[in-house]
């Protein structure tokens, strides 16, 4: 069960001529995720800004 | 009592400060998982003896299409409880989730245009699993952009847990669609009450895999909730404590 399943990394990246869908399913999938989470990062970061920059002692 | 019990431990205030100490539990778990999870399911699960090497999608799609799903009843859930008992942070929360919903079923469904391509030759097919699916994406937009419509926001948080509940009888459509109608799409492989169609060796990391999306979605829903809760109760006291 924990074999690797390949031989080496040139069949990791080619996948019998399969490669090219998974590869690029999983690296625009992970992207989206990140992009969401820096996303939502900021926006704690900007909501919070603003919260401070309203409530300042003038 | 449970009116009294729901809004007691329903308050936004409590949300952000329980969620904030579960936050670095969740993502660490949800991350870790994945990385396992689609390491074994990529690099050391068999090929299929059909589909030879494009089944590996099946990480990424499966856990994808089951939050898909999964976001929408949590959303069902929390706009009943806002339009039965008013609860303000199931608006909140329905508001911070649809955007998720829609991410993740929008990677469902590119992930399953991409392994259509060469399982079945075609990226796109009008069957009932792949357009219910494609109508719930629909509804996480509608959703979203229904909230955005009026500028009284009690209002909007109304109207979209009345959409919500509404829209949730396509729900079971998606589930049942490949028992229901002759489909393209295959039916479930695995199923919560026991058997699956799968070997072990591709079971386990497909189980790892939805567990660690499903811990990474609800960290993200955490960050998402933050914020809007945070601009939504910008002028109360504990806010102001908070920040």
């Amino acid at each position: 069960m924990f074999d690797i399943a390949f031989d080496n990394v040139n069949e990791i990246i080619d996948m019998n001529g399969h490669g090219i869908y998974v590869w690029s399913v999983y690296s625009i999938a992970i992207s989206i995720i990140i992009v969401s989470f820096i996303v939502a990062k900021n926006r704690i970061k900007g909501v919070k800004r603003k919260i401070k920059i309203k409530n300042a002692p003038s | 009592m449970i009116s009294a019990f729901i809004h007691k431990f329903s308050s936004p205030k409590s949300f952000v400060q329980i969620t904030k100490t579960l936050y670095p539990l969740f993502i660490f778990t949800g991350l870790s998982m994945l990385i396992i999870g689609w390491t074994w399911g990529l690099l050391f699960a068999p090929p299929d003896a059909v589909q030879g090497n494009s089944y590996r999608i099946i990480f990424l799609h499966v856990p994808a299409v089951i939050f898909a799903e999964l976001i929408y009843f949590f959303m069902a859930l929390c706009a009943l409880m806002h339009i039965v008992w008013r609860v303000k942070l199931a608006a909140y929360l329905i508001k911070s989730a649809a955007p998720i919903g829609a991410m993740i079923t929008f990677i469902g469904l590119f992930s399953g245009s991409i392994w259509g391509i060469p399982t079945w030759g075609t990226w796109w097919q009008w069957d009932a699993r792949i357009t219910s699916t494609l109508i719930l994406f629909i509804m996480y937009l509608g959703i979203l952009t229904l909230h955005g419509s009026f500028s009284n926001l009690e209002k909007s948080d109304r109207l979209m847990s009345i959409l919500v509940v509404i829209g949730v009888v396509n729900i079971p459509i998606i589930k049942k669609s490949v028992d229901w109608w002759s489909t393209l799409h295959q039916p479930a492989s695995i199923s919560v009450s026991g058997g699956s169609s799968i070997d072990p060796s591709m079971l386990y990391p497909l189980i790892i895999s939805i567990i660690g999306l499903g811990f990474t979605l609800i960290s993200l829903g955490i960050l998402s909730s933050r914020s809007y809760i945070l601009s939504r109760e910008k002028n109360k006291k504990w806010v102001l404590k908070h920040v």
